[in-house]
């Protein structure tokens, strides 16, 4: 599965919202369900998922669909 | 000082006392306030305040459901509200202090019993108007129990997550007031950079949380950073995982702090049994032994105590911070004391030869999933109020899983517990089954259905 699909698929899996909803405005700011616990649910799929492990700060910034995206770069994930 | 917050804010002691006059000469004695609170010392500021002069706070969260806000106005008819000032509430406030407004509402004053003192919801998630009655003795009590096993003093720092509506909170305010300590509360996530520079920067001398709070500080490889001032960790809130509880409790052992496991409930005013900090391995996994002043039992299915060292049974517990029973409408706020003390807290509990008590299981229906108590049956109510078949919700303290019997209506089960219970998406786990298992008088057979 490409890695696109794989990470849509995590947000599709926490928010329970359809993909066609995700683009890069999508966040803590815009999406009301947006907690810490939502938040660290992603950080457990995302870690799953591609097989990495985040920072600290990491964690802490990942708060927007965007955000997420530059994290994984961050750890050589292509996306 | 008794409070800071993250917003930068200072609350001493004093300003609580004149707010509590201000509020004396302001209002009626025991009045029925609604306080609508956040976690900074505004908060706590009106919370201790109001019951300080005399009137009586039903404490809920800023971000309470609109629906179950609206269900406990109706219910309760509070004669005022205090809630931030930049909340939108209609009415018009008739003073604004620390952050927050006062505002009066047309209702008429309630009648209440002498004793009581502040009331708590028993369900932040699944939208019960059933409130927990607790009376002023309740409050010196649980100061005075907790403040005496953790061993407090004026010079505690604790650092306070858990929301001031939510029994465990409120009981930190209670015991570190007891002791003139100072309450460093924050509304931020523990995901959120301010939060990890508040807890260094005001030097937290301990921290208090659920289960999933000690997930959060794992996952914020907490056991990495440098915090000498931090010395006192203590957990509520439901069982820890094994292996994370071992984790927090070694690294407490080699960094010379202290790690505290507790039990509690809101009909106990918070803990009512402890483990102390030389147990913590050893007796792992153990809530420990009842609070100082408190005594634990087991009690049989036919009500008779057992009174073999150990055993299994119901755990019941007997002290001065049992609360006097429930209000599930306005009139009940009349009631007086229901329990005298003693309250069976619907939890199966293992006693060992030593004395020390371990949760085995719940007898009510509830689920413990982040922290958070989600009511079984309510959860069913919600998923009935949208689907056509027939439902069951049963599940662990990590995954709720419904059954439902048909499959066409998944979604709608699942969007309906995303929206009225907040929980993640791919926590609630759905599953279909021809029918569901009942005995012969057409009861659900919960046992029967796999909870795993």
């Amino acid at each position: 599965m490409a890695n696109l699909e794989k990470y849509n698929e995590i947000f599709t899996e926490v928010f329970g919202v359809d993909a066609s909803a995700l683009n890069d405005s999508f966040g803590k700011d815009t999406v009301d369900q947006w907690d810490s616990v939502h938040q660290l649910n992603l950080v457990s799929l995302l870690e799953e998922a591609f097989d990495i492990m985040l920072d600290p700060e990491d964690i802490m910034g990942f708060t927007s669909y965007a955000a997420g995206k530059e994290i994984l770069k961050n750890q050589d994930v292509e996306i | 000082m008794a409070a800071i917050d993250t917003d930068g804010n200072h609350l001493r002691y004093g300003e609580i006392i004149e707010l509590s006059e201000r509020i004396e000469h302001l209002i009626p004695p025991r009045s029925l306030t609604f306080i609508l609170t956040k976690n900074n010392v505004g908060g706590i500021a009106w919370v201790m305040a109001t019951i300080l002069s005399g009137s009586v706070p039903l404490i809920l969260s800023a971000h309470t459901e609109p629906k179950l806000l609206q269900n406990l106005l109706e219910t309760y008819r509070p004669q005022y509200v205090c809630c931030p000032a930049d909340m939108t509430f209609e009415g018009s406030a008739i003073s604004e202090s620390m952050g927050y407004k006062l505002i009066s509402l047309p209702n008429d004053k309630a009648v209440m019993n002498n004793e009581l003192s502040h009331l708590l919801p028993t369900s932040g998630s699944t939208g019960s108007p059933k409130l927990v009655r607790h009376k002023y003795d309740n409050i010196e009590a649980a100061g005075l129990n907790i403040s005496t096993f953790f061993e407090l003093t004026d010079a505690d720092r604790p650092l306070m997550v858990l929301p001031l509506h939510y029994t465990m909170g409120l009981s930190m305010i209670f015991s570190h007031f007891q002791v003139g300590a100072t309450v460093l509360i924050t509304d931020r996530n523990m995901t959120d950079p301010i939060f990890w520079k508040f807890m260094k920067e005001e030097k937290a001398t301990s921290f208090t949380g659920v289960p999933y709070s000690y997930e959060i500080l794992d996952k914020m490889r907490f056991m990495r950073m440098k915090l000498p001032d931090l010395t006192l960790l203590t957990q509520g809130g439901g069982k820890m995982p094994k292996e994370l509880n071992l984790k927090f409790a070694e690294y407490c052992r080699d960094n010379g702090k202290k790690w505290i496991a507790t039990y509690g409930q809101s009909e106990g005013t918070a803990r009512m049994a402890w483990l102390p900090p030389e147990y913590a391995i050893s007796k792992m996994g153990s809530i420990g032994i009842a609070v100082p002043n408190g005594q634990l039992s087991l009690r049989n299915p036919d009500g008779t105590f057992i009174t073999t060292p150990s055993g299994s049974g119901e755990m019941c517990y007997a002290g001065r911070n049992v609360t006097m029973g429930y209000a599930r409408c306005r009139e009940d706020l009349m009631l007086g004391d229901e329990r005298n003390g003693f309250l069976p807290t619907g939890d199966l509990a293992y006693r060992d030869e030593d004395g020390f008590y371990y949760i085995q299981g719940r007898m009510g229906r509830f689920l413990k999933i982040f922290g958070n108590r989600i009511g079984l049956d309510e959860c069913e109510q919600i998923v009935k109020g949208v689907v056509t078949c027939e439902c069951a919700c049963t599940g662990n303290d990590e995954r709720l899983i419904v059954y439902l019997t048909d499959i066409y209506e998944t979604d709608a089960a699942k969007n309906s517990l995303v929206e009225a219970v907040h929980l993640p998406a791919n926590v609630i786990e759905i599953r279909i089954i021809d029918s569901l298992p009942k005995n012969e008088a057409g009861k659900i057979l919960y046992s029967n259905l796999n909870n795993e």
